[in-house]
Order: C-alpha cells, then structure tokens, then sequence
C-alpha cells in the first residue's frame, strides 16, 4: 500500500471520529507541550546561571596550599620557579602568575571626562592585583599596551567587566548616582589615585604620591573585587615601598581542553599546591540544580506522554474492535494483514503528529509569555538574562518526534490486535 | 473457475475441533451462477470465504480462477482478492465517512502497482453506471436506501474487473422489489461470462441460478 494512500485513508478514518481523534490529539499535545516547555525553560534558566557564573572551563586557579612542608616536598611559595613547574605540567598550555598589591591604593574623585557624580568627600579603596598580558589576551583595547609606564605616566589597568553590571544594577542606583556605559566606551577614561593612600588607620604608607589609572580593557579573567595592573607595576611599587617579596599570591594555568582539567588540578594538587575551585564548584552546582530540575520535569512532561500513548492505546484498541468488520472488508477487497498494521500504526502517527505540532507550538506560545511575564515582573537584578526561555527550532523536532514516537507506540498493541481478525469468521 | 476437491475446514470450539467443511468437493464452471443453500452452520458462508481467499487454513486442493490457494503467499492471496474475486456481503460492508464513489474505488488504494490507482475514478464512475448509480456517486451510504447501498457493493465487487462474484446472502437485508433487481442483476452479470456463486436462504435467488448446491453437515448433499 501507498504510504500516500495510506496516509489519505488513516485521516479520513480519523476525521470519520472526529471527537476521539480530538481527544486522543488533546491529550498527546499536553504532553508535547509540557515536555517542550520544561526544556525550553530548563535550557533558558541554564544560560542565564552560566551568566551569572561564569566559569572558564579551561582555567585552573592555582593557590599557595594552607598547609606546606616547603620547597623540599614540593609545593610551598608560587615563586617563578614554581610558575616554571607548574607550566610543565602535562596538558597545561599557559601559566599567568598573579600578585596582590600590598601598597594601598585609593581615589578621591571621580575619573577623568566622565560626568559622574562622585560624592564628596569619598574615598574609594581599590584592591589590585598584577597580572601577566597574555591572561587579558583579547579583553585589552586595539594599541593598548599592558606594561609598566614608569613613574610618570598613567598605568593601564583592566577591569572585570562584571564590575560595570553590578555597579549600574546595585550601587548606581543606591547612591543615586549615574549609571556608567557599558563596554568598549569607558576604555581609555583615566582616574587619578593616591598610592600609598589608605583608610584603614596607621596603613597609610609613609610616602604617599599622586598617580593616574587608565583603563584599557575589560575582563571577566580579573576578579570582580579587583582592579588588574601589569605584573610589572605591582613589583615596582612593592620595591619603591620596600615590600618583601612573598611570591605570587596565585598562578592561572590553562589546560589544552575542559576535559583535561580534573588531571590537570590532580597534578597541580600533587605538586603540594592547592586549587581554588570554589567559583568553579558554584558554578557547577548551579548548573547540576537546574539541570536535576530540568531533568525531573522533562521526566513528568515524558510520563504525561506516555499516559496520552496509552490512551491512545486503549481508544484505538477500542476502535479497532468497532471496526472488525470495516477491517476484515479492508482485507476482502485486497488488504494484506501489514496493510491493516501499517493503517493504524498511521493512524496512531498522524494523532501523534498533529498533537505534537500543536502541544510543540503551545510551548512556543507559553515560552514566549512566561519570558515577558518573568521580564515584566522580576527586579532588575545584576546579570538578568534578557531571556528565561531558550526555544531551539531543534526543540519543535524533539515534540513533533516524542509525540509521534508516544502515539505510535501505543498503538502497537491495537495493530497487533487489528491483524489478528480473521475476516472470514468476521464477515460471516 | 472453481475446483474443490477434499476441503476439509475445522473450527476450535473450547478445546475440540469442528469440522465445518467435511471432505467437500465441487466444481463451477466460467460464466456459471451457482446457488449454495443449506441449513444456518451448514458452512456455506465458509465455503463462500474459503474460495474467495480470505480464508487459508484448510486441507484439500483449492484451485479458484487458475490459482492453487493452498500455495499462495499473504501477499499473491490479498492480490488474488483484490483482483480476481468480488464480495458482496449481506449487509452491505460500505464504510460510513466514505462516499459512494470512494466505498467503490476503494480495491485501488491496496492494489500492487499504479495501473489499477491511475484508472479509478474512470473503473468507479464505470461500475457505478453499471448499477444504475452514477448520478449518486458524490452521497455518502447514510443518504441511500438498502438497495442503492448494495448496488453500490456490487459496483465496489466489480471495479477490479474480477472473474468471480462471491455473494452471501446478497438479498438477506432487502425488500422484495430490490432484492429481485439484485438477482437480475447477478443473472445479467452471470450472462456477460462472470461466474456467481450466491449463498443464499431465498427461494428466489436459488431460482435464478443455473444450478443448486445444498450443504449439509459440511458436505454436498
């Protein structure tokens, strides 16, 4: 039989109940519906927690270890020879050396060419930490050069571009202050600074001089608390304020692939080095909740459409027994008993197709209205994805197939039961 | 047309066999209208299926239109219906949502290659007219009487051009006046060389056959 023929004569027998096809079809496209919904939502949920975590997978933070039996075991300061060791390690293809800056750091006015409404009288403290270029390889401003300008000119600094999204969505708005611009425009603004300078009682250095910040880049490799100089200014200004040197405070490796990284900290951690991992780990919980969640409604959503297979499964048995005689004619007039099959298997298919269709373009619509309710109604917070939904055109396959695939299933037991007439005994 | 010899056909009741047709033998020839009367369980209407190919499971020799139904396939025998033999049933067997013209064309859509399938709609309307009912093509059965509904089965019997009409009980469900244009129309078709073979309980239908055939207790009696 013509699968055309087939096809034409399974909607014509569907049309011929019209009510039981609409319910058979009603119940597939909950389920469609459901299954599509919960994905959409899961995956949309997925992206904005990796927004809000971002977590390179390549990286491993390397720490001193709090505990260490020095030099001779391995292990103890991260000094050059240990950033050295650390690079060698097998499927490590970079190491960036970090150190915090111990001379403090602080602004008393705004930057430079930015209409901001500093507040008076403010003094912003600024952690710092020196980095290598190539960790901001990319984040850094066409013709911006990362290195020492010498005492004199202004030190290029980088920002974590997180900083900007947390600024404009908390403090902004809490001090009533304006919002600053987002990306590349803020590049190149300077802010004048007093090294040396501290809040805190009896740490302000001795020598204390005014400097200028240039901000040439923005990264999400710099810590949100932080403010990235070249590795180069922080070992001046620890030599010009006579800081002994303690090492590095932290070595970034970056390993050939994600998949190589659990050998890669294994190895750093056998080298007697620890690995900071809790953004990682907070990032990977976020991500595991969401996706046990995604995992346990897309489970319901799936029973939901098993228990449409059934009654689909229970209406076409029932239909079949109906049409005993409409079957057994079929047969008399030159069916074979794989036509009968493949007409109720067709049947099963076209519920499960239009019901997926419609279940998969109602999850379209739902998607659509729970994104701009949750838009509508959900507080501006930092790092707000612009959408809670994510609806690949993949996903239409995924309804269309699951519900086809439920439908079709259960209707293989009615085929079976169909096959068995015998339309010699039926017809008599 | 029709060879029967020894046809031994049982049915399982609980946990015993029937035999329904008992060591049956017989022969039709073409262009012959044979009546096949008997009591109800005598195995007429098996006798009638078991010819017609919708029953395989027997003993003896089957030999119906040139074709030993004993050694056909699933396939050869569904082709051996749809294109040799015609049914007609005594309660008619139209399927509901179709029209009269589809419940007609309706051995198009399991035939084997396109032939059939390209010349439908000119084999229906010709059937159709055959019976007397063109103009009633586009009506579903709801619309018709019981005797346009069997007239419209026989048309549906005779789209594929089959050398065998298989009728049973083909006047059971109507009236006097349409049952007689029913025969005449068997005893018309049976003139034109197509062999019939009616079951039948009627006087009147046995009458317009050529010949009777009386089963009893699964013989010829």
């Amino acid at each position: 039989m013509r699968a055309s023929a087939l096809l034409t004569l399974a909607a014509r027998n569907l049309r011929a109940d019209g009510r039981g096809a609409l319910l058979n079809g009603a119940a597939v496209a909950v389920g469609a519906t459901a299954l599509c919904l919960f994905l959409a939502l899961g995956m949309g949920v997925g992206q904005a927690v990796r927004q809000l975590f971002p977590s390179e997978a390549r990286l491993v933070e390397v720490v001193p270890s709090s505990v260490s039996l020095g030099p001779l075991l391995g292990g103890g300061q991260l000094d050059d020879a240990a950033v050295r060791r650390l690079a060698a390690l097998p499927g490590v293809t970079a190491a960036w050396p970090r150190m915090n800056l111990r001379v403090p750091l602080a602004a008393t006015r705004g930057p430079e060419g930015l209409a901001l409404n500093y507040p008076p009288g403010f003094v912003l403290q600024i952690p710092a930490v020196g980095v290598e270029p190539g960790l901001l390889a990319g984040a850094l401003a066409p013709g911006a050069a990362f290195a020492d300008p010498g005492p004199e000119g202004a030190i290029p600094v980088v920002l974590s571009s997180r900083l900007l999204e947390l600024y404009n969505k908390t403090i902004a708005p809490a001090w009533n202050v304006r919002r600053l611009p987002t990306g590349a425009a803020l590049v190149g603004l300077e802010l004048p600074v007093k090294v040396g300078f501290s809040i805190v009682p009896l740490k302000t250095e001795d020598r204390v001089y005014d400097a200028r910040l240039k901000l040439s880049g923005l990264s999400d490799r710099v810590p949100v608390h932080m403010l990235a100089l070249p590795l180069d200014v922080v070992r001046r200004l620890h030599r010009e304020y006579g800081k002994a040197d303690q090492g590095y405070s932290a070595v970034t490796l970056q390993a050939a692939s994600a998949e190589e990284v659990p050998s890669v900290a294994a190895a750093v951690r056998r080298s007697g080095f620890a690995v900071d991992d809790a953004d990682r780990a907070l990032a990977e919980r976020a991500g595991a909740a969401v996706g046990v969640a995604t995992l346990a409604l897309s489970f319901l959503a799936l029973l939901m459409l098993a228990v449409a297979g059934l009654a689909i499964a229970q209406s076409l048995l029932a239909s079949v027994r109906a049409r005993a005689r409409e079957i057994a004619l079929l047969q008399a007039v030159g069916a074979t008993r794989g036509d009968v099959r493949a007409l109720v298997l067709a049947e099963a298919g076209l519920l499960g197709l239009g019901g997926g269709l419609l279940g998969s373009a109602l999850a379209r619509l739902c998607a659509a209205g729970v994104d701009r309710a949750a838009l509508r109604l959900l507080p501006d917070f930092p790092f707000r994805p612009g959408s809670f939904v994510h609806f690949p055109p993949w996903l239409w396959a995924v309804g269309l197939g699951v519900a086809v695939l439920a439908a079709v299933v259960g209707a293989i037991g009615p085929a079976a039961a169909a096959t068995r007439i015998d339309p010699a005994r039926t017809l008599a | 047309m029709i060879e029967l010899a020894g046809i031994v056909k049982r049915f399982r009741d609980a946990d015993r066999e029937v035999p329904v047709l008992d060591g049956l033998s017989l022969s039709v020839a073409d262009g012959e209208m044979v009546a096949v009367v008997g009591a109800s369980g005598s195995g007429k209407s098996t006798l009638l299926y078991l010819v017609g190919g919708l029953d395989a499971d027997f003993e003896g020799q089957a030999r119906v239109a040139g074709r030993d139904l004993g050694t056909l396939s699933e396939r050869e025998r569904a082709t051996f219906r749809g294109r040799e033999v015609g049914f007609v049933f005594q309660s008619f067997n139209l399927l509901p949502h179709l029209t009269a013209m589809e419940n007609v064309c309706l051995p198009a859509w399991f035939a084997e290659g396109p032939a059939l399938r390209a010349e439908a709609p000119r084999r229906g309307a010709e059937a159709l007219r055959r019976v007397g009912l063109l103009e009633l093509a586009g009506q579903r059965p709801a619309r018709l009487s019981g005797g346009q509904r069997q007239r419209v089965a026989i048309a549906r019997a005779l789209f594929a051009g089959p050398r065998l009409l298989l009728a049973d009980e083909p006047t059971g469900n109507l009236d006097t006046r349409s049952g007689e244009e029913i025969i005449d129309l068997f005893g018309e078709l049976s003139r034109g060389g197509m062999t019939v073979l009616v079951v039948t309980h009627e006087e009147r239908v046995s009458r317009a056959a050529g010949r009777v055939l009386r089963l009893e207790a699964g013989r010829l009696a």
